[in-house]
């Protein structure tokens, strides 16, 4: 999550309590950030990691035999992480420690960087494989779930602009498309805010709900991650989720969610263009040009075909067995960074977000969230099934 | 509540300063991300080395 991201939660008090004391509160949440502060909430953030590792490796071992054996050995480290984030979340809450050290509990950066790692563990031919159905999937569930929570949102009497971040939210890629979508249309404050609490508070089950329901479902790998990678909203999730399905899944989901991602900045700049002619019909209002779409677009994605191509070259060059254990110690970092990314989602997690949505724009999120998962269920089985990532 | 009070809830979420903020970190991330994967594979970072 940005800094922009993180802080958007804050904003929400200016819904529920007077303007000037959200602002204050929310000027004092940041200026409680010290580099000290943020110093001491990495080695938070790093210890919590060190602690997911011990738990991943030595608890099926230590259960080995009891009653909870088999259930230890099935949980995947995005558990163990999300999990002791959240509990670290409630410790720091109750000592009144969080704000003071949450300049470090930075998921978007965490996440990027190991996206672009991610990259090294994919060959360049299955990124180019699955692009075709990738594009032709986001192209469809972004248009259909966009335009379906637009036409909700004004059945449930929404302002045209939270229409706009929430559809975007859902369609697209969770707190970073609602930023982006809020910078387009000038949204208010508190309008960002409820966009982010949602994409938090309904992205967080989703986590642990669909890799369930795809081993139900008996989904394939590839289809599981497809549809995972086109429903849930933050990228940071998808990873979480996909990397508990397996390796294959997570490669699929992580391919499906950049190109989502990477069509934000399409969106974006036709929400700009919307709202200045159509809705404002402002007078000074330009065409939006090829450099817009360049500032929206999001540069990790770039790092990450980048990883892919030199990683690609490389076992081209050494030969798929000597460079085995050279590609296996990125993915450790890749993993690294993940864990990072996980504890970060656990300690960000605010409770009282879903309070402060109030209950139409949860009404339309939850709606909008229950077609996107039946949409992306049904292009995921008919775009990916003969789909295989070796 | 005074006026600029009250107005302050109508301000739209700085865009210019939490799109520079945004850039950054993507940069950053792309850029840590590359040379870690350059760095592992011409052995600076060894086999092994990563907990």
């Amino acid at each position: 999550m940005s800094a922009g991201d993180a802080k958007a939660p804050q904003a929400a008090a200016a819904k529920t309590v007077p303007a000037g004391e959200a602002a204050a509160s929310a000027e004092a949440g940041r200026s409680a950030q010290t580099p000290v502060g943020t110093l001491i909430g990495l080695l938070v953030v790093l210890a919590l990691a060190a602690v997911t590792r011990v738990l991943d490796k030595n608890v099926p071992g230590w259960t080995e035999g009891t009653a909870f054996g088999e259930v230890a050995a099935a949980i995947e480290y995005p558990v163990y992480a999300i999990v002791l984030g959240l509990v670290g979340n409630a410790v720091l809450t109750a000592t009144g420690l969080r704000d003071r050290l949450s300049g470090a509990f930075r998921t978007e950066f965490f996440i990027k960087t190991g996206l672009v790692l991610l990259g090294a563990s994919i060959n360049l031919a299955v990124i180019v494989t699955a692009a075709g159905p990738a594009i032709i999937q986001a192209i469809v569930l972004i248009s259909a779930v966009f335009l379906f929570t637009w036409w909700l949102g004004g059945r449930f009497g929404l302002d045209a602009r939270l229409r706009a971040l929430l559809s975007s939210a859902v369609s697209i890629c969770g707190v970073s498309a609602a930023i982006a979508a809020a910078g387009a249309v000038q949204a208010k404050r508190e309008q960002l805010a409820y966009s982010a609490s949602l994409v938090i508070v309904f992205a967080l089950p989703s986590i642990f709900l669909l890799p369930w329901l795809a081993s139900v479902l008996g989904l394939s790998p590839e289809v599981a991650g497809a549809w995972i990678g086109g429903n849930i909203d933050t990228t940071a999730a998808v990873t979480a989720a996909g990397a508990i399905v397996g390796e294959d899944a997570l490669a699929v989901a992580t391919i499906v969610k950049v190109t989502q991602n990477a069509l934000m900045g399409v969106v974006a700049v036709a929400l700009t263009a919307y709202f200045a002619f159509r809705v404002e019909r402002r007078a000074d209002a330009r065409r939006p040009g090829l450099g817009d779409l360049w500032h929206r677009f999001p540069k990790f994605v770039l790092g990450f075909i980048a990883a892919s191509i030199i990683a690609t070259l490389y076992l081209g060059a050494v030969g798929s067995d000597a460079g085995k254990e050279v590609i296996g110690t990125v993915n450790d970092l890749r993993n690294l960074f993940l864990i990072l990314a996980f504890v970060s989602i656990g300690l960000e997690f605010r409770v009282a977000s879903l309070r402060e949505a109030g209950w139409r724009p949860i009404g339309v999120f939850a709606i909008a969230t229950v077609v996107n998962l039946a949409l992306a269920l049904l292009l995921a089985s008919l775009l990916f099934s003969g789909f295989s990532v070796t | 509540m005074s006026e600029s009070k009250a107005l302050r809830r109508d301000e739209p979420p700085a865009p210019s300063g939490g799109r520079a903020l945004r850039i950054n970190e993507d940069w950053a991330a792309t850029i840590i991300g590359l040379v870690l994967l350059v760095l592992v594979l011409t052995g600076v970072i060894p086999v092994g080395v990563v907990p």
